[in-house]
């Protein structure tokens, strides 16, 4: 089992984010923290032995790193209680830069935490301002720095691109300087804008200009470059990481494993279904407190959907998806190969470079819909 | 009511010149519409007309008018057109008449289009009142108005009247002298009856509603009307005049003006200008010059909404009733469905009926870049007129291509002239004469090709004279010209909708305005997309939608597949909306934008 566990907290909120999380006391934390305690609970007494064997653990945010990183280590441990850590089991908290000290890595570290996700984003201080991060690129990479000291842990770090008024060479040279630090793990995204954050509503106005998509494109081939002649290996769309060290937490959900997902509007996919809790921390809260549901809404898949899913994630691994389930998808893969965005190796089909940054027309050609 | 104390009369004006305000005091003088009831501008009726301020279609209302001996007359006022699209309309007025009023803004002074009808109402034998209006505003010239309309019909300037149909001054004395110099009108009662169609209306529950001027006999409830034209018969339901709302009478002699009703569904067969007789007792001619107007400029017209088409047809067929110049023919583009190709008089035609369409029908249109039609000479099917440039005859069997042309009238203060003159020739115009009509005004006469008013003539002519300039123009046939059949191929594949007639020289300039456009417009695609302008085989201009690079959704984050797949549905769902041109997917809206530009890039 994969267990994801959300802190919907942040100290303020990015100009570009429009993920389920809000700035709260600490009262509110406190609830919510009992309250997730009493999800794993209930969980735990419900799913048979074998389903509470967990593999990864991955506490994502909001800002999970506003809380210390005893308290930090506190959940963990209470994780650990209600369901059965597996040996080497892989867990993940994501760090914002500049919220934790040398020590409460140390805290974390020393409590099993043995992965840290670092949202460093970008080094250029007018752009993490723009961005509404509240951390500059010194404190970044001193984040980045005290988590390699907290000892025998894996280090990723998330860098964004294609951000407002960048040039062609910003990504490569953010990297240069993140590479000196050589974190086993990169993850690149692009900066996309949704719908009613600021920063969409600036470049409405026009306050803002982003990158066109020749920039963008531009960024992402020459790092995956730079980052291959660096020993990074590309293993899906958006991650990098050095040999050993990719993240078994994501590539459960590509590969369409069961995942479970614990606190408010968190995501499952279990036993064929997926569903997700309520999204308001209110809400989330009051129903952990009076012994009610905190699911939302299911979605039942049928077979059509588990084909439309298997091929849309799988294809964002580096390794593709067998050929068999493409083949029912028609002649589409022949146009497809010749236009360089696929590739077929014996038995699976699995997207070119190019055609990873253009995934979405390639799923186009191929989902059923 | 004896036939001496029967008055027909319109009022000839430009636009803004004040006629529906004037014809608001007529109402109110006469008491034909009670007080209450008086919204401004009565005669107005369309909600279109309202908001533009112009008169689209004829009316025509009957007012009783005490003059001060103590007799009563009988005004019949006929409202006209005033724009030069619909002249054919106003001169079917102007027959309806025996007098009009020429009513000038005195601030504005005499327009091109005043003066044209002016003088189509002296070829009617109509008697003239002239009028200068307005004189009420602070930046009236009301002695020099009246100079020049003085001149400008030969008389003194004693005889023109001044007025402010705002306020009402001299619209009484005005009002007299329509009685006193009109004159009534002539034909015998007793002869068969003969009687103009000179508009006509809809009403969805008892058919067409012809407006007519009776010029000979007479017409009552239950003769069986015959339409000369057409041939259509069917029996009076109902015989009426405008007070200024319909109201039934037993009877319409010659001289009088209002509508009949036959209960005929088929708006086809009731033509502006056709001759209405009593079918039992037919007269041997009809009254002289009906023709069907003839629409000079054509469009396609398609529903945003492929499923609009029937609707669609059932409008244009409801529209043509009272459109009479307008036509339609079905057609089928690749680009944009099935449509139709329809012709107008002009261009505020066309936009008037795309907006009653939208309007009152509710549909959702395109509507393609206008263009005129040609007159063809081929060597092997000889004359042949192309409405559509997708349909011009292959290069090697055109001997000739012919445009329309017309002779245009502009009028303007002299220190416009030099920018005037600049842009006739810009425009292939054959200048002519010019004549100083006082100190401030100036008569450029001069031939144009009818393309060019259809692009945006007018437009430039408004902008390079700070909205002084007028024009007025009327068609003289077809000219030889240096033209050409541009294509535009996306992907090597031409698409019709963007295919036009241009003058040979201009051919590369306007390739590359399109092919630019173009560029911008079309999505990039998976591959590169040549986009191209072509004359016969020969390409002129190229531009490159390079391959798409990049189209990738962000992290799926904390395991949230289902956002993903409605993103992605969601993509795919806006993909099977797009039009396919060979290989190439181009979303409507493209199209749409890349029409619209047509006409406002071209130009320049």
């Amino acid at each position: 089992m994969r267990i994801y566990m959300h802190w919907p907290f942040c100290r303020s909120r990015c100009a570009y984010c429009d993920f389920n999380t809000r700035v709260a006391g600490e009262d509110r934390m406190k609830r919510y923290c009992s309250s997730l305690k009493e999800e794993m609970r209930a969980w735990s007494s419900w799913l048979p032995q074998e389903d509470r064997k967990v593999t990864s653990l991955y506490i994502g945010g909001g800002t999970p790193s506003i809380v210390s990183g005893e308290e930090m280590g506190a959940l963990y441990r209470e994780a650990g209680r209600r369901f059965h850590m597996m040996p080497g089991a892989e867990i993940t908290v994501e760090i914002n830069p500049a919220t934790w000290s040398r020590h409460d890595f140390r805290a974390a570290a020393s409590s099993g935490i043995n992965r840290f996700s670092i949202g460093v984003q970008s080094l250029d201080h007018d752009l993490l301002r723009l961005l509404g991060r509240s951390h500059n690129a010194e404190e970044a990479l001193r984040s980045v720095q005290y988590a390699q000291d907290a000892g025998d842990v894996v280090i990723s770090v998330d860098l964004l691109y294609a951000l407002p008024g960048e040039s062609k060479g910003a990504l490569l040279t953010t990297l240069d300087r993140v590479l000196e630090l050589r974190p086993h793990h990169i993850s690149l995204y692009a900066l996309t804008l949704d719908e009613k954050t600021p920063l969409a509503l600036m470049h409405e106005r026009g306050v803002i200009t982003l990158p066109d998509e020749d920039n963008a494109a531009d960024q992402y081939f020459n790092a995956l470059e730079k980052l291959g002649s660096e020993g990074y290996l590309q293993y899906e769309i958006s991650n990098f990481s050095l040999s050993g060290y990719r993240c078994q937490h994501n590539l459960a959900y590509w590969r369409r494993e069961q995942y479970l997902g614990l606190g408010a509007g968190a995501h499952s996919f279990l036993g064929g279904c997926r569903f997700h809790n309520v999204r308001s921390v209110l809400d989330y809260t009051k129903r952990m407190q009076r012994g009610l549901s905190p699911i939302e809404e299911w979605e039942d898949l049928t077979a059509e959907d588990g084909l439309f899913e298997e091929i849309m994630l799988g294809l964002r691994v580096c390794d593709g998806v067998p050929e068999s389930l493409i083949c029912k998808r028609g002649n589409g893969l022949d146009e497809l190969e010749k236009r360089g965005l696929l590739r077929r190796t014996e038995d699976r089909v699995l997207l070119t470079s190019r055609g990873m940054l253009l995934s979405n027309l390639v799923l186009m050609e191929l989902l059923p819909v | 009511m004896e036939r001496n104390r029967i008055r027909n009369f319109c009022i000839i004006a430009h636009i803004d010149h004040g006629k529906s305000t004037l014809a608001d005091r007529f109402l109110e003088i006469t008491q034909t519409v009670p007080e209450q009831k008086m919204a401004d501008q009565y005669l107005d009726r369309m909600e279109l007309e309202r908001e533009r301020g112009i008169t689209i279609k004829a009316q025509a209302v009957r007012m009783l008018y005490s003059a001060v001996e103590g007799n009563e007359y009988r005004l019949n006022l006929i409202d006209t057109p005033g724009h030069v699209d619909f002249s054919y309309e106003v001169s079917r007025s102007l027959e309806a008449c025996e007098g009009a009023v020429l009513l000038v803004d005195a601030a504005q002074g005499v327009e091109a289009q005043t003066v044209g009808n002016a003088y189509l109402a002296l070829e009617e034998g109509l008697f003239i009142i002239p009028v200068v209006n307005k004189i009420d505003l602070p930046s009236a010239d009301p002695q020099g108005t009246v100079m020049e309309v003085a001149d400008l019909l030969g008389v003194e300037p004693g005889d023109v009247l001044e007025v402010s149909a705002k306020t009402g001054e001299g619209v009484e004395e005005l009002l007299r002298t329509v009685v006193e110099k009109t004159p009534p009108p002539e034909g015998d009662p007793e002869k068969t009856l003969r009687a103009l169609v000179f508009d006509s209306d809809y009403d969805m529950y008892r058919g067409v509603v012809a407006f007519i001027r009776v010029m000979e006999g007479k017409v009552n409830k239950g003769m069986k009307a015959l339409f000369m034209a057409t041939g259509a018969a069917s029996e009076v339901e109902e015989v009426g005049f405008f007070a200024p709302d319909m109201t039934s009478c037993e009877i319409l002699e010659s001289g009088d003006v209002g509508y009949i009703i036959t209960g005929m569904k088929d708006v086809s067969m009731v033509k502006v200008g056709d001759t209405v007789t009593n079918a039992k007792d037919a007269a041997q001619m009809p009254l002289p010059g009906y023709h069907d107007p003839k629409p000079m400029v054509f469009a396609g017209v398609y529903p945003v909404d492929s499923d609009d088409f029937t609707n669609l047809r059932d409008a244009l067929d409801r529209l043509k009733l009272n459109e009479a110049a307008l036509t339609f023919a079905p057609e089928t583009s690749r680009a944009l469905g099935f449509g139709f190709r329809c012709g107008f008089l002009g261009l505020l035609h066309m936009e008037i009926v795309q907006e009653r369409l939208e309007r009152e029908y509710g549909l959702e249109l395109v509507i393609t870049a206008p263009n005129v039609v040609y007159e063809v000479e081929t060597s092997q099917e000889g004359t042949v007129y192309v409405r559509n440039p997708s349909e011009m005859p292959e290069a090697g069997v055109i001997k000739e291509v012919r445009e329309p042309y017309v002779q245009a009238t502009i009028l303007l203060p002299p220190n416009y002239m030099g920018g005037i003159m600049e842009l006739v020739k810009e425009r292939r115009g054959i200048y002519q004469d010019m004549t100083y009509l006082s100190g401030r005004r100036v008569e450029i006469r001069c031939r144009l090709p009818l393309a060019e008013i259809v692009m945006d003539f007018y437009d430039q002519l408004k902008s390079r004279s700070r909205g002084y300039a007028s024009l007025d123009y009327e068609h003289i046939g077809f000219v030889p010209g240096n033209l050409v059949k541009l294509d535009i191929l996306i992907n090597k594949e031409p698409v019709d909708t963007f295919s036009c007639v241009v003058e040979k020289r201009r051919a590369h300039a306007y390739g590359k305005i399109m092919t630019q456009k173009l560029r911008q417009l079309i999505p990039r695609q998976l591959f590169d997309v040549p986009v191209q302008a072509a004359v016969g085989g020969r390409i002129v201009a190229r531009e490159t939608i390079k391959a798409k690079r990049k189209d990738v959704l962000a992290k799926c984050y904390g395991g949230d597949v289902t956002r993903k797949k409605k993103l992605l549905q969601r993509q795919k769902e806006g993909k099977k909306r797009m039009k396919m041109v060979g290989r190439v997917e181009i979303p409507q809206e493209a199209f749409i934008a890349a029409l619209k530009v047509t006409r406002e890039e071209i130009g320049k």
